[in-house]
C-alpha cells in the first residue's frame, strides 16, 4: 500500500521472504508467543474454542483455494470432509488406527475425489457447478451412510485417540497445540500456493478464463489441480475432525456444514488466506457469542426455550448483514484500517502525479 | 444559456482509497455535442460513470462536488432514475442484450409512465428506424449476431427510445473501423440537429469527435486541463500534436518524446 517510497527488495531471498519487515517479524513473534503461552492463562473452554477455530481454518483455507483463488464455487465441501473422516473411520474399523496412515490416506482419497469431481466440473460453470458439487456431497454422504449402517454401529464409529509410538494425543492442551500447529502449516502452504505459479494461474482463471488460456495457462489442468489440492486438504481436515471428536457419524456432515464453510470464506474475504482464518474464527465463535449474549439477557426461566430458535435466526441475520455491509469480508475491514494508517493524515491516495 | 448538465468540482474515489478524478467541472448546453478527450486512465469513463450513477458496481464513490441536471442536483441517484429523467448512458461494452432479437432489444426498456418524462416528446420505432435503417432490416435477428458497428447503432437506438435529454456516449469509436466511426459520428450530429439532443461524447479518437462536436474538454490525470470551443481546441498545439497527430514542431513527433512536465506546465 505504500506509495512513493518504502521498502525496496534488493535480493531474491528478500523478495521470497514471507515475513519481510521488522514490524511484521516482531508482530508474528508476539503472536506465536501468545499462542504458545495461551494454555497457561486461558481456561480449557477458551482453548477448545481456539482448537475448533484452527480445525475450521484448515477446511476454510482449503475451500479458499478452490472458491477464492480459482473461482470455482463448491457446495460439496462437507462431502470432502466426510470423505476424510470416514476414511479414518474405515481404517480404524480395520484395525489401522495410526494417524500416520490415516492422514495420508485421507489426503489420497480426497485427491482422488477431487479428480473425479474436477474433470466433469470443467464443463460446468456458476450455478451448474454449484449443483454438480452438491450432487457430489449427496453421493459421498450416501456412501458414508451405507458404510455406517453395514459395518459400524448404526449411530456412528468411535475413533480412539491417535497414538504416535508411546505418545497418545489426549487432552485439551495437547489438541490445542497439535491443531494450531497444523493450521499454521496449512496456512503457510496455502500462502505459498497462492504465491506460486499454480496460485497465479488460478487467480488468472478466476478473473478471465479466456485471457488466462491465451497466455498459455492450461485451464483444464489447473482447474482440476485446484479441485485436487482443495479436496485433499479438506479430507485431511476431515480426518483431524474425526480424531478430535473421537466419533464419526454421517449426521455431522450435513448440508449446513458446507454452507458454514462457504460462509467462512465469504465472510472472511474471498481469495485471502488471512480472510479464511478470520472467517473460520468468526463463524466458529459466533454461536458462542450469541449464546453469551442470550445468557447475559437474564430472561426468566421459560422464555429461554423460545430464545433457542432465535439463535439460528440471529446467526443467519448476522451473516446476511455482514455480506450486505461488508462485501469484502473481514479482510476488507483490515485493509481499510491498514490504508487508513498508511495514508494518515490524508484520507485518500492522491492523484497519480506525472513524476 | 443555462447548461442542461453541469458538473461542479466532482471528486471520485475508488475502493475508499484511490482518487480517480479531482475537481472536474464541465457543462453541457442544450442541443450541443461536448467531447471529453484524454488518454487512457485520464478519468473520462469515471467521470461518465459518476454522472450516470454507475459507480457503485466498481466500488467507487463521489466524495465531493455535485452533478446538476436541469437545475436539480442528481448526485448519486440510481441509474434507472437518471435514465427516466433523460440522462441516458450508452456504455462502452456489453451494451446490447445478446440473446434478444434487435426488436426485443428496442422494446426491452420499460415504457416511461407519465411523470418526469411525460413532458418530453415520445420517440417512436419508426423514428429510430429512420435514423438507423440497418436495424430495420435486421429486426428479427439476435443482437448477438450483429457486427460491432451495428451493435453500436442498436445501443444508440435503444438509448434514443429512452427519450433522452442528454446522451452520454462512452467511446463510440471503440473497436470500430474509421469509416463506421464516421457514419456513427454523422448520425450523432443528426440526432443533435434534428431532435435537439445534447450529447456528452467521451472519446479517444479526438479527430472523429471534434469533427461533430461544438466544444470539448481535455482531461489528464483526473483533471480537466484544457477546454473550449472546437476551434480553440483544434488550434491548440498540444491537442493537435497529441490527439490529432498533426503536430508542427520539428524534432518531436511522438507522444513519448515529450517530457511530461513541459506539457503539464503549459496547460495549467
Amino acid at each position: 500500500m505504500a506509495f512513493g517510497g518504502g521498502y525496496f527488495k534488493t535480493t531474491y531471498a528478500a523478495d521470497l521472504a514471507l515475513v519481510d519487515t521488522r514490524l511484521r517479524r516482531v508482530t508474528l513473534g508476539l503472536l506465536i508467543l501468545a499462542l504458545l503461552g495461551l494454555p497457561r492463562f486461558a481456561s480449557s473452554f477458551v482453548l477448545d474454542l481456539v482448537t475448533q477455530t484452527a480445525l475450521a481454518a484448515v477446511g476454510a483455507l482449503a475451500l479458499n483455494l478452490l472458491t477464492g483463488l480459482a473461482g470455482q464455487i463448491s457446495l460439496g465441501h462437507a462431502g470432502f470432509i466426510a470423505a476424510g473422516a470416514f476414511t479414518t473411520a474405515i481404517l480404524v474399523e480395520n484395525r489401522v488406527p495410526s494417524p500416520l496412515v490415516a492422514l495420508p490416506a485421507a489426503a489420497l482419497v480426497g485427491a482422488a475425489l477431487g479428480v473425479i469431481v474436477g474433470i466433469p466440473a470443467l464443463r460446468l460453470k456458476g450455478l451448474y457447478l454449484a449443483l454438480g458439487t452438491l450432487a457430489l456431497h449427496h453421493v459421498v454422504l450416501y456412501a458414508c451412510g451405507e458404510f455406517q449402517n453395514h459395518w459400524g454401529a448404526n449411530t456412528g464409529v468411535s475413533i480412539p485417540p491417535p497414538r504416535l509410538g508411546p505418545w497418545v494425543l489426549k487432552g485439551t492442551v495437547a489438541w490445542y497445540y497439535t491443531l494450531t500447529a497444523i493450521a499454521a502449516l496449512v496456512l503457510i502452504l496455502c500462502v505459498n500456493l497462492q504465491r506460486s505459479r499454480a496460485g497465479r494461474a488460478w487467480m488468472a482463471i478466476r478473473d478471465r478464463e479466456i485471457a488466462a488460456e491465451s497466455v498459455g495457462i492450461d485451464v483444464a489442468r489447473y482447474k482440476v489441480l485446484a479441485f485436487v489440492w482443495s479436496s485433499a486438504l479438506t479430507s485431511v481436515a476431515g480426518a483431524l475432525f474425526a480424531y478430535e471428536r473421537a466419533f464419526v457419524s454421517v449426521e455431522a456432515f450435513g448440508f449446513f456444514l458446507a454452507i458454514e464453510y462457504i460462509a467462512m470464506v465469504i465472510i472472511g474475504g474471498l481469495g485471502s488466506a488471512l480472510g479464511a482464518v478470520l472467517g473460520a474464527a468468526f463463524v466458529t465463535l459466533l454461536p458462542y457469542g450469541i449464546d453469551a449474549g442470550v445468557a447475559s439477557l437474564r430472561v426468566p426461566g421459560g422464555a429461554e426455550y423460545y430464545l433457542f430458535p432465535l439463535k439460528f435466526g440471529a446467526f443467519g441475520l448476522l451473516m446476511a448483514a455482514f455480506l450486505v455491509f461488508e462485501p469484502q469480508g473481514l479482510v476488507g475491514i483490515w485493509r481499510r484500517v491498514r490504508n487508513w494508517v498508511a495514508l494518515w493524515p490524508l484520507r485518500y491516495r492522491p492523484l497519480r502525479s506525472a513524476s | 444559456m443555462t447548461p442542461l448538465l453541469e458538473l461542479e468540482n466532482l471528486e471520485v474515489v475508488y475502493h475508499h482509497v484511490a482518487t480517480a478524478i479531482q475537481g472536474v467541472s464541465l457543462r453541457v448546453s442544450p442541443g450541443s455535442i461536448v467531447a471529453l478527450l484524454g488518454t487512457n486512465g485520464a478519468g473520462k469513463t469515471t467521470t461518465l460513470r459518476a454522472i450516470s450513477g454507475f459507480l457503485g458496481a466498481d466500488d467507487a464513490q463521489i466524495v465531493g462536488g455535485r452533478v446538476m441536471f436541469e437545475g436539480v442536483a442528481v448526485t448519486g441517484r440510481p441509474p434507472h432514475d437518471l435514465a427516466r429523467r433523460g440522462l441516458v448512458l450508452v456504455p462502452e461494452r456489453d451494451k446490447v442484450f445478446e440473446t434478444l432479437t434487435v426488436q426485443e432489444n428496442l422494446r426491452a426498456l420499460v415504457p416511461g409512465r407519465a411523470g418526469r418524462d411525460g413532458a418530453r416528446p415520445p420517440v417512436t420505432l419508426e423514428q429510430v428506424f429512420h435514423y438507423f435503417p440497418v436495424l430495420a432490416g435486421r429486426s428479427r435477428q439476435l443482437a448477438g449476431y450483429l457486427s460491432g458497428g451495428e451493435r453500436q447503432m442498436l445501443a444508440l437506438a435503444t438509448a434514443l427510445l429512452c427519450r433522452p435529454r442528454v446522451l452520454l456516449v462512452d467511446e463510440l469509436s471503440f473497436g470500430l473501423a474509421p469509416l463506421v466511426v464516421e457514419t456513427l459520428m454523422t448520425l450523432v450530429g443528426r440526432l443533435r440537429d434534428e431532435l435537439g439532443l445534447a450529447v456528452l461524447l467521451v472519446e479517444q479518437n479526438a479527430g472523429a469527435a471534434l469533427a461533430v462536436a461544438d466544444s470539448g474538454y481535455v482531461m489528464e490525470h483526473g483533471r480537466v486541463v484544457f477546454d473550449g470551443t472546437v476551434e480553440r481546441l483544434l488550434a491548440h498545439e498540444d491537442v493537435r500534436e497529441f490527439y490529432l497527430g498533426v503536430g508542427q514542431r520539428a524534432g518531436r513527433k511522438r507522444y513519448t518524446e515529450v517530457k511530461q512536465y513541459q506539457r503539464r506546465r503549459r496547460w495549467f
